[in-house]
């Protein structure tokens, strides 16, 4: 749905975005990851074609986002982290006049994206007297009026409470499951993102981290959790040195080695002295998976 | 879609408060200009202006003549102020305020946005300076008890004009026509500074700016054989048309420079706002 090939776009003096290569596949949340000064909104600028790149290509659905871009943005809808409306005129006005800059919308699709959203009681209100929330909620409905089958969102849950959070949460994950909407989705809530994306990709200063399935990538390296009664530091060193697990990171929390196994890693620590506290394989949030990826500075991508 | 976007637009521009204050601040500064000209030494000169020429003072000192006194001083006070203001807000407001950028996620070219923008400015300033015209001339009239015969003094235009009701009536609804066209210029400037990557209220100043430095420097006698060069002279070509024998030569003249620079002012605009990322 979405190729990214070399994108690059510098600001002054500072790289913004660094030879971004990307492919976010059709019918898939994808998340993008990354502190601020990643690079999310610079791409997510180019994709719209609101940023210029000084290098590389852009395409949406096969064509270029600046050279066909009407073609490109027939079918996109996006919102962004503070999406803004002339607040002097009603919800349902609002919508009308970003919709026209895409094409007639019928009257029975207003009524049900304005359904969806839950806005009906309020779309004729003046957006100024909106809530964060609400305004939110219409810049969702603006972006699925024109039948969009790309949704782009920037930081879509920035500013609201859990439970508009989990509104939105819930919204996303029905237009991509009921509606099959590709979705790209950028955000700081890792929480969300672990939530919503199978797929993602982690920016850090302008450079691509890492680009798949994560949780695949997690399943491929198993981690488990030792905790001996005495000699933490000369256990790991031990476990790493018999070839049974690969790292350890700070809280004791191990990636089994090629190979290796629970069980392998029990009977070496018994055999070795060690009375066990805790041996137990987890399951790596994606907090984890993101810190580490963040923190390697290195290239670990799919 | 052009039409709708432009009808959007302009529902974008008339839905704003703040332009109906602007057309009552208009209303305000009118009703007080025709009180200034109540006072008895502003009476007694325009008295002494006309019997000096042979002229009765009561037969042209009517709702026509004030009318378009109103309308010189009113468009001279606030008439560039407010143009500036609304056309310098048109599109850094949006970029400003976000909208810009939920336009431009949106399968439309940047100049059909801009132009659809423009377009609806002009109308705008169109729409102002013909209320303006009108209630001028309504405030004379109500204020005189009827249209009465025109006298038109402009000394910087070497003008001293008389007029019967019905050409007198002729001469200011064109003259109002003129003045909507001319004046546009300073609404496609304000544009301009607005496609820049500035703040509204800078794309305002920075017009009003150029406007003042040009009727300043205009009005320097060493400048007096350069007047041709000056934005101000041409804006003021409406004037001519009340001359006995009108200059049309040198008003297409000045219309064809106020042409060129509103063309320059588009094209430079334009070429700034394609060129330029949006950006939170």
């Amino acid at each position: 749905m979405i190729q990214i090939r070399g994108a690059t776009k510098r600001f002054g003096p500072r790289l913004a975005v660094d030879a971004l290569t990307l492919d976010v596949p059709r019918g898939q949340i994808f998340g993008l990851l990354g502190h601020n000064g990643a690079g999310k909104s610079t791409t997510i600028g180019m994709l719209l074609g609101q940023v210029f790149a000084d290098a590389g290509t852009l395409t949406i659905n096969g064509y270029d986002v600046y050279a066909e871009r009407a073609r490109a943005l027939e079918r996109v809808g996006a919102i962004f982290e503070t999406p803004g409306f002339y607040d002097y005129l009603s919800g349902a006005t609002n919508l009308r006049i970003f919709c026209q800059y895409t094409g007639r919308v019928e009257e029975a699709r207003f009524r049900e994206v304005v359904r969806l959203v839950g806005l009906e009681e309020r779309i004729h209100d003046k957006v100024a007297y909106y809530s964060h929330g609400m305004r939110q909620r219409l810049a969702l409905a603006q972006a699925l009026l024109p039948h969009p089958e790309l949704l782009i969102l920037d930081e879509p849950s920035e500013g609201l409470d859990p439970e508009g959070i989990h509104e939105i949460r819930h919204l996303i994950l029905r237009l991509n499951r009921e509606w099959g909407l590709t979705i790209l989705f950028s955000s700081h809530l890792l929480s969300e993102v672990e939530q919503l994306c199978s797929h993602l990709a982690v920016l850090r200063e302008g450079r691509l981290l890492f680009c798949g399935q994560w949780r695949q990538f997690e399943r491929n390296r198993r981690w488990i959790r030792v905790r001996v009664t005495e000699g933490q530091a000369q256990a790991e060193t031990g476990l790493r040195e018999a070839g049974l697990v690969a790292e350890f990171t700070t809280d004791g929390h191990g990636r089994l080695a090629e190979g290796g196994e629970v069980p392998a890693v029990a009977d070496w620590l018994v055999r070795n002295g060690y009375r066990i506290e805790t041996l137990a394989p987890i399951e790596r949030a994606l907090e984890d998976f993101y810190l580490e990826t963040i923190h390697v500075r290195r290239s670990i991508a799919q | 879609m052009f039409v709708a976007q432009l009808r959007n637009e302009l529902l974008k521009l008339f839905a704003r408060k703040r332009t109906y204050i602007g057309f009552g601040a208009f209303l305000f500064v009118q009703v007080a200009i025709l009180l200034l000209l109540q006072l008895p030494k502003a009476k007694r000169a325009f008295q002494q202006l006309l019997e000096s020429n042979g002229y009765g003072f009561e037969e042209y000192y009517s709702g026509l003549t004030l009318g378009l006194l109103i309308i010189l001083f009113t468009v001279g006070m606030l008439g560039a102020l407010y143009l500036a203001l609304v056309s310098g807000d048109v599109v850094a407001k949006e970029v400003e305020e976000g909208t810009m950028r939920m336009i431009l996620s949106r399968p439309v070219s940047r100049l059909r946005v801009l132009t659809v923008k423009f377009l609806a400015c002009a109308i705008y300033s169109f729409v102002l300076l013909a209320f303006i015209g009108m209630t001028s001339l309504l405030a004379g009239v109500i204020y005189r008890g009827g249209l009465g015969k025109l006298f038109v003094y402009a000394p910087h235009e070497q003008l001293f004009a008389l007029f019967d009701t019905r050409e007198g009536l002729w001469r200011f609804v064109r003259g109002v026509g003129f003045m909507g066209i001319s004046l546009q210029v300073v609404s496609t400037l304000a544009f301009m500074f607005s496609c820049f990557q500035m703040k509204p209220a800078a794309a305002t100043i920075l017009s009003l700016s150029v406007l003042f430095v040009d009727l300043v420097l205009r009005n320097i006698p060493y400048f007096a054989g350069f007047q041709q060069w000056f934005i101000t002279y041409h804006t003021a070509c409406w004037v001519r048309t009340f001359n006995d024998i009108v200059p049309w030569w040198s008003i297409v003249q000045s219309l064809i420079y106020l042409g060129a620079l509103n063309l320059t002012f588009l094209v430079v605009g334009a070429m700034s706002f394609c060129s330029r990322d949006f950006k939170a």
